[in-house]
């Protein structure tokens, strides 16, 4: 009888001593690093890169003086015209966040959202199931002042021992009315492998 | 006499093992927070401006190397009250040819930092 208690306490011991305290389920191999660190993987465009450009613009152009009382700006697309495949649209929406959060800009519907902007307005002002004095009245929305366009261009060389890739992007706000453009700066960035 | 001499021996050794006081708050010293010893890299003068309400910072650092040297380095943008006023920044990384003195210069995110550091890493 004592014996078979005894069993049982250790395979309970064992048990317990074997259960896992860590607030962590998975595989080891599997672990989450930090968000802003420099990225060496490949010399690739890569998430340094797109941060890096995004916060040099945003703080270039919010110390730049232009955009006081926070004007309505419009953002294009950032051309790519590089040989990658660069997700251009996650710069721009990088740029437009750390404005936005730095509170010297607002934004207009963009190309993206003007259709769902649009769509939103013919849905409240023609289908008649909204009560009148919530309906979102047309002929409200603001214009943009100024919009925002740039482009990613590169320079890649490679020889038997390096590759090298120059990227260049550039960005500027110009003034819709007048179509001069009242901001401009560029971020480089080379990265060189040696094989 | 022997006893004297070790409890010397032994002063000397915990002055030795003395910890630099800190550096006076609101010096330029203060302002840089160096992950482990910073090898070859030497943090020098900083000017800081403000320029259309935004905090600018500059700052110089010199290596002390005769080769090239990579360090990696951000800001952290700090309120009134000593909080971060902005999300952490990116690391980035910056390469000194041997014996170069240079600038690196940063600009607040948002017009209510009102104080900063330097994080800085030498690998």
């Amino acid at each position: 009888m004592f014996a078979r208690f005894s069993f049982i306490a250790v395979l309970a011991l064992l048990a317990s001593g074997c259960a896992n305290t860590s607030p962590t389920l998975g595989s080891k191999n599997i672990s989450y690093g930090d968000t802003k660190a420099v990225e060496t993987v490949t010399n690739e465009f890569g998430s340094t890169d797109l941060q890096m450009i995004a916060e040099s613009m945003t703080r270039s152009l919010a110390q730049s003086g232009i955009m006081q009382g926070r004007p309505v700006v419009q953002v294009y697309d950032v051309k790519n015209k590089t040989s990658e495949y660069i997700d251009t649209r996650e710069i721009t929406t990088s740029i437009k966040t750390q404005l936005m959060k730095s509170g010297v800009a607002r934004f207009a519907s963009d190309n993206t959202a003007m259709q769902s902007q649009v769509d939103q307005l013919k849905l409240q002002n023609q289908s008649g199931l909204y009560k009148k004095a919530t309906v979102a009245k047309t002929g409200n929305m603001v214009a943009a002042k100024y919009r925002l366009e740039g482009s990613i261009s590169s320079i890649v060389k490679r020889s038997s021992d390096y590759k090298d890739v120059f990227y260049k992007f550039s960005l500027q706000l110009i003034d819709v009315e007048s179509g001069l453009a009242e901001w401009m700066d560029e971020k480089e960035i080379r990265k060189t492998t040696e094989r | 006499m022997r006893f004297k001499i070790i409890a010397v021996a032994a002063l000397a050794l915990l002055a030795g093992c003395a910890t630099p006081p800190p550096p006076e708050p609101g010096s330029a010293a203060s302002k840089v927070v160096a992950m482990g010893p910073l090898k070859n890299i030497v943090v020098g003068a900083m000017r800081v401006a403000r320029e259309n309400g935004f905090m600018t910072v500059n700052v110089q650092l010199s290596n002390t190397l005769n080769s090239n040297k990579t360090f990696y380095y951000r800001f952290a943008w700090l309120g009134p009250e000593g909080f971060p006023v902005a999300d952490e920044e990116v690391w980035k990384s910056m390469t000194m040819y041997g014996a170069q003195t240079s600038f690196i210069q940063a600009i607040a995110p948002t017009a209510k930092a009102v104080d900063f550091r330097l994080e800085i890493k030498t690998p």
